[in-house]
């Protein structure tokens, strides 16, 4: 009895004719593993080192030369651009300051507003499907279009954000947002965090919805309050997903270029002239572009080292590792 | 008899006393509280999302007077396309937009392509050095990506590759590549390697494994992968304002600035056209593709 349900074929091979056997030749080839490998693993590693390794040591190599935009001579400097941002440039650590400023205050509102917004989605209400729809859209708006937006609707002589605030009485006349060198930054902060919530919100929301209902009817029952099972089952639940936004967001924030570019510049007093900036204004005005790489080697080295602290100290669990 | 009530309504006093204040609202009550919280809330951060975008719009359709004007009136007085109709015919938008949608196709096939079969073989087959190219995968994410571009300038333009489509596509790609291929490996260690396996032992080679079995079932995560990468493609504007600097190479963010914001005078009404066209793409995506935007962008996070 044994033998014979073994013996079940279990792939009909009547049909085969031949260009399916050809066929099949392919994926047999296809399937050997170094041809697997070679089309699977190798492109996106050529990929890498052309567009990524390449690039970032050829910077580490022109962070030690003196380079000028326009002329082919790298001059041997050694360490000097390195010590000249490090110890002798008093202005490279105040945009160092403001980049930090930038991107803490931005993490801050992206976290307790996107949680903030996840948590109310994840209720019933009408019109869900268009209400999720618009508050997941400002993620995909490209940050150059927020900013000629932004820049006009703050405008201070026709500006719709000036004159209804006027209106309403909240203010006695326009203002122009982006002049004020004590507060640039942080509108600046604020009109990006109108984007970058989103992403918070839409990683926290999946999350949200991934949690099984099981887990809040046994709360209910055991008597836990409304307020005992969000710190109790959803709050755990969250702290994977906001280890990884909070470090993908720093990130980003910390390297914000583009909104600051559009919006200020470097902004009245250099009050938002961050570290990206700086070594933007140096690579393409004053074109050293081996003292921008300098900066951007610093840059790379400060954060890589702060996220292995921000790892290390925290400790997450393997989901959010890569391994 | 008095003081037996008396002591009755003390101890349901007493009792009050103890229950906080919220609890002592009739449930209907508390409910109604609840919700009424919950919808000014939507409300409110709804508003505040979709109103930017409406005025965007809305202005796009006003005459130039109507755009500039001091004090402008909420609802439009008149409305015209004449500021799409200059953008079409007497800019080079149209060029930008042509720049911008070549573009924007190449990275998403490239980095769609490389991300789900760079993610299917991280998945599936042993690899040496596997961990080191991961975390390398994240280290390069640590990289200013204006000063990733800068080194791209020179040697883009010792090969020339300056002011090309693919020196911008490779470009725009390496600042997605990193997240597109980590979101793919983590989509595809959920796809359980089992079904693979059996579809195996049922005579299939583990190509059409790959093929038939897991890619189906990858297609959230390819489609959500997309998305991500037309997102970075579409509003790019640092990698293109530095590799692109011939103006017929420019694209819809880099060329509305140069176009439209140079001379002195902002020309509000293609500012705000160029910018209405610009929207379409995101708006159509969020409706249509939610559940696979949603989904993808969280395929980190999920267990």
């Amino acid at each position: 009895m044994a033998t014979n349900n073994e013996r079940i074929p279990m792939v009909d091979v009547g049909t085969a004719v031949i260009p399916r056997e050809r066929k099949d030749q392919i994926y047999e080839f296809l399937s050997r593993r170094r041809i697997m490998i070679g089309v699977t693993v190798l492109p996106v590693f050529l990929l890498f080192v052309l567009i990524l390794a390449f690039p970032i040591l050829w910077a580490v190599a022109a962070s030690f030369h003196e380079i000028h935009a326009f002329a082919p001579d790298w001059n041997w400097v050694g360490l000097e651009n390195y010590t000249h941002y490090l110890f002798g440039d008093a202005l490279f650590r105040e945009t160092l300051l403001l980049s930090v400023t930038f991107a803490a205050v931005s993490v801050a509102v992206h976290v307790i507003v996107g949680t903030a917004v996840a948590l109310l989605l994840n209720h019933h209400f009408p019109f869900k499907k268009f209400v999720s729809a618009v508050l997941f859209l400002p993620f995909l708006i490209p940050t150059a279009i927020l900013a000629f937006g932004v820049g006009y609707m703050m405008n201070s002589t026709f500006g719709v954000f000036n004159w209804t605030l006027v209106n309403l009485g909240i203010l006695e006349s326009t203002r122009g947002w982006f002049g004020n060198p004590d507060t640039a930054l942080y509108v600046v902060a604020m009109v990006n965090s109108w984007k970058f919530y989103a992403l918070v919100s839409i990683m926290v929301y999946a999350r949200l919805q991934s949690i099984p209902s099981e887990h809040y009817e046994t709360a209910k029952i055991m008597g836990a309050s409304a307020w005992e099972r969000f710190r109790d089952v959803t709050l755990p639940n969250l702290k994977g997903v906001l280890f990884l936004v909070i470090l993908l967001d720093s990130v980003w924030m910390f390297f914000k270029f583009d909104i600051i570019w559009i919006l200020t510049q470097e902004g009245p007093g250099g009050s938002t002239r961050i570290s990206v900036v700086y070594a933007y204004e140096i690579a393409f005005q004053q074109t050293s572009l081996g003292e921008a790489a300098a900066i951007s080697v610093i840059l790379f080295t400060l954060v890589a080292f702060a996220a292995v602290l921000y790892f290390y100290v925290l400790e997450p669990e393997s989901e959010v590792r890569a391994e | 008899m008095s003081t037996e009530s008396d002591d009755v309504e003390s101890t349901i006093m007493d009792y009050r006393g103890s229950i906080p204040l919220w609890r002592q609202v009739s449930y209907p009550r508390r409910r109604l509280i609840r919700r009424s919280l919950l919808y000014v809330g939507i409300s409110i951060i709804t508003l505040v999302i979709l109103l930017p975008v409406l005025w965007i719009i809305m202005s796009a359709f006003r005459p130039v007077g109507d755009v500039i004007t001091r004090n402008p009136s909420l609802i439009p007085t008149s409305i015209t396309v004449d500021n799409f109709v200059a953008l079409f015919t007497g800019s080079r938008f149209p060029i930008y937009l042509r720049n911008t949608v070549i573009v924007t196709m190449g990275v998403v096939v490239l980095v769609t392509t490389f991300a789900t079969l760079g993610g299917y073989g991280l998945t599936r087959i042993d690899i040496p050095f596997k961990r080191v190219f991961a975390r390398g995968v994240l280290f390069t994410y640590m990289f200013p990506p204006v000063l990733l571009a800068i080194p791209m300038y020179i040697l883009w333009s010792e090969i020339g590759m300056i002011n090309t489509h693919v020196g911008l596509i490779l470009a725009i790609s390496a600042r997605v590549l990193p997240f597109a291929l980590w979101l793919m490996w983590k989509f595809f260690l959920n796809v359980p390697y089992s079904l693979e396996e059996s579809a195996q032992v049922a005579g299939a080679t583990r190509f059409q494994a790959f093929k038939d079995v897991a890619l189906p079932i990858a297609k959230p995560g390819i489609i959500s992968v997309a998305i991500l990468s037309f997102a970075f493609a579409w509003g790019d504007y640092t990698m293109a304002l530095i590799l692109m600097t011939d103006l017929d190479m420019f694209v819809i963010t880099t060329g509305i600035e140069a176009s439209f914001y140079s001379g002195g005078q902002i020309r509000w009404g293609m500012v705000l056209s160029g910018s209405a066209v610009a929207l379409v793409p995101p708006l159509l995506f969020v409706y249509f593709l939610q559940k696979y935007y949603i989904h993808g962008m969280s395929a980190g996070g999920a267990p």
